[in-house]
């Protein structure tokens, strides 16, 4: 009987945040099946969706200038962490601090800046925008490195690896890389959900990508904008959730995540 | 070998402080910090620098006076609003959410909660703007669904396209948010300390009056300003949303980058874009102070 009770609040909780989370979803779910000429249910704003030439047209683009993003990303703070947890210990709080800016910083202050800063050259070329994904995927990246590497002793095994004889790239490739593969892989989901989705300094830039070219398209067809929007947040959901559930830490010593 | 191994690490460490060593530890950061150099600070710096010149290039102060005139004060105190009710009314469910999943909930439903509000908490922009209207306009099942429960959301005169539509989207991704900023703080509360005070003699509240809140406390604020300053400088959302029918400043910036509004002085974006950067350090300076304190005994 005490034990039902104090479970209570609990159920409480998650009912009315399950509601809250999946009613909206639910309700433009449905919203984007209606078909108003008809008056019933079907599939037709979906269908008008692969009908535009431009769908196909701007996925490729989003989803290119999102993977180049996260190759730069990926390639810059891995040494980066890696070296991090294994020398640079006293270095810490100032990469700490320089990556979490550009959460401090608001975008649209960076897309000025890059608009009044950077060459002609990087401005005429689409791919300057990958490296301003990087930039603004970086606090969260860069904490979800961290904080998975940190759950590994990387020093002791990186250390017992040299001591049985092992030179440092053998160290590299073959004892860190594998335990730090699913950090690795989450961060590169998230940086990937996060550039796919971006659109202020997009916009602001006046490029056109997938997220740009859904308000362009909802002045045409409101109707298939939030069917397009429903199939791009579901699609992201989900993604993002398997790889959450999928790719667990290398070890279970996180018992508390720092942030 | 682990002899000398422990040995020349102390002498490394001694060593540490020496030039040598020191250059070889920024090497390894060299290439992030420049990429950050390039892409990030020069940028804002040529921002700060151009927002205190005029059109020829002479300095100026008539950048920012502009900034504080009307409509961009309007704006100011519109976004300032906006990031405080929507940080405010955020926080105070985050947080109740936070404690009682940590509190009671299993190993196995914390993780389920910290993954799905690590995926809300990434949404926004375009797509949400559009689930809300298409969920919670006039015709949508949402609204019809609460309206059976006895909840007419229409009732009064809110409509989406307004401050408190804003207000009301940019919860679904801010709930999440508080969920993950604040539940290690109340993770930091151990059972044991609790435990601790009643076998002193404390009583419950006694507890929470003099131990848990006073711990919570700066936790609550650190992450509600953080939530401030997201809300403050979101663009995408509130476009979609209001389609320029509300002041904030973000879109009045847009406006004058994009072309849509003309001004003479071709620098005043700059310097609406350093008070917003003015108004975001002053709330995340205090954040990032009270996390580093906080972090000491979480």
């Amino acid at each position: 009987m005490f034990a039902r009770l104090k479970a209570l609040p609990l159920a409480f909780v998650l009912l009315i945040s399950g509601v809250y989370v999946l009613l909206p979803i639910g309700s433009a779910a449905e919203f984007s099946l209606r078909q108003p000429a008809t008056q019933d249910h079907g599939f037709k704003n979906y269908l008008w969706i692969f009908e535009q030439p431009e769908f196909a047209h701007y996925v490729g683009v989003s989803f290119a200038l999102a993977a180049v993003a996260s190759i730069i990303l990926l390639a810059l703070l891995v040494p980066t962490v890696v070296w991090l947890n294994l020398k640079g210990q006293k270095l810490r709080p100032f990469v700490d601090f320089i990556t979490l800016m550009p959460l401090v910083i608001p975008v649209v202050a960076l897309a000025i800046g890059a608009q009044n800063s950077l060459p002609e050259f990087a401005q005429t070329n689409q791919f300057i925008l990958s490296f301003l994904y990087a930039v603004l995927a970086m606090p969260y990246a860069y904490r979800t490195l961290d904080t998975g590497l940190k759950a590994i002793p990387l020093k002791t095994i990186s250390e017992a690896a040299r001591g049985l004889g092992a030179n440092w790239t053998v160290t590299i490739f073959r004892v860190i890389s594998p335990v730090i593969r699913g950090t690795v892989l989450s961060a590169l989901f998230m940086s990937l959900a996060l550039s796919f989705g971006e659109f202020t300094i997009t916009s602001l830039l006046h490029w056109d990508t997938f997220t740009t070219w859904v308000t362009v398209i909802s002045q045409q067809n409101v109707m298939g904008a939030i069917a397009l929007s429903v199939f791009s947040l579901a699609a992201i959901f989900i993604f993002l959730l398997l790889v959450g559930l999928l790719v667990k830490p290398a070890t279970s010593q996180v018992t508390k995540e720092e942030e | 070998m682990s002899q000398t191994e422990i040995q020349s690490r102390k002498g490394a460490s001694i060593r540490g402080t020496l030039s040598g060593q020191s250059l070889g530890l920024i090497l390894g950061i060299l290439p992030l910090v420049s990429f950050m150099g390039v892409f990030f600070f020069w940028p804002l710096w040529s921002v700060l620098w151009n927002s205190f010149q005029d059109n020829l290039g002479a300095f100026t102060l008539s950048n920012f006076q502009l900034a504080l005139a009307e409509p961009y004060k309007t704006a100011f105190s519109n976004s300032i609003s906006l990031g405080l009710i929507s940080a405010i009314t955020s926080a105070i469910p985050g947080a109740a959410i936070a404690y009682v999943i940590e509190s009671r909930g299993g190993q196995r439903l914390r993780q389920f909660v910290a993954s799905i509000s690590g995926v809300l908490s990434t949404t926004g922009g375009v797509p949400l703007a559009f689930m809300f209207i298409a969920a919670y306009g006039a015709e949508g099942s949402a609204t019809a669904v609460l309206r059976a429960f006895g909840i007419d959301i229409y009732s009064g005169n809110f409509t989406l396209y307004s401050l408190a539509g804003v207000i009301f989207v940019y919860s679904y991704f801010m709930v999440p948010t508080m969920v993950i900023v604040f539940s290690p703080a109340v993770h930091g509360i151990r059972r044991e300390w609790h435990e601790a005070a009643t076998n002193l003699g404390a009583t419950n509240a006694q507890f929470w009056r003099r131990i848990g809140f006073p711990l919570l406390f700066p936790s609550f604020i650190s992450s509600l300003l953080l939530l401030f300053a997201a809300a403050f400088s979101a663009y995408a959302t509130a476009r979609a949303m209001t389609s320029g029918s509300v002041a904030l400043v973000p879109l009045m910036i847009g406006n004058l980058v994009d072309g849509n509004v003309i001004n003479d002085q071709m620098n005043l974006g700059k310097a609406l874009a350093m008070g917003m950067v003015f108004v975001s350090l002053v709330a995340m300076i205090p954040y990032l102070l009270i996390q580093r304190r906080a972090s000491r005994w979480q």
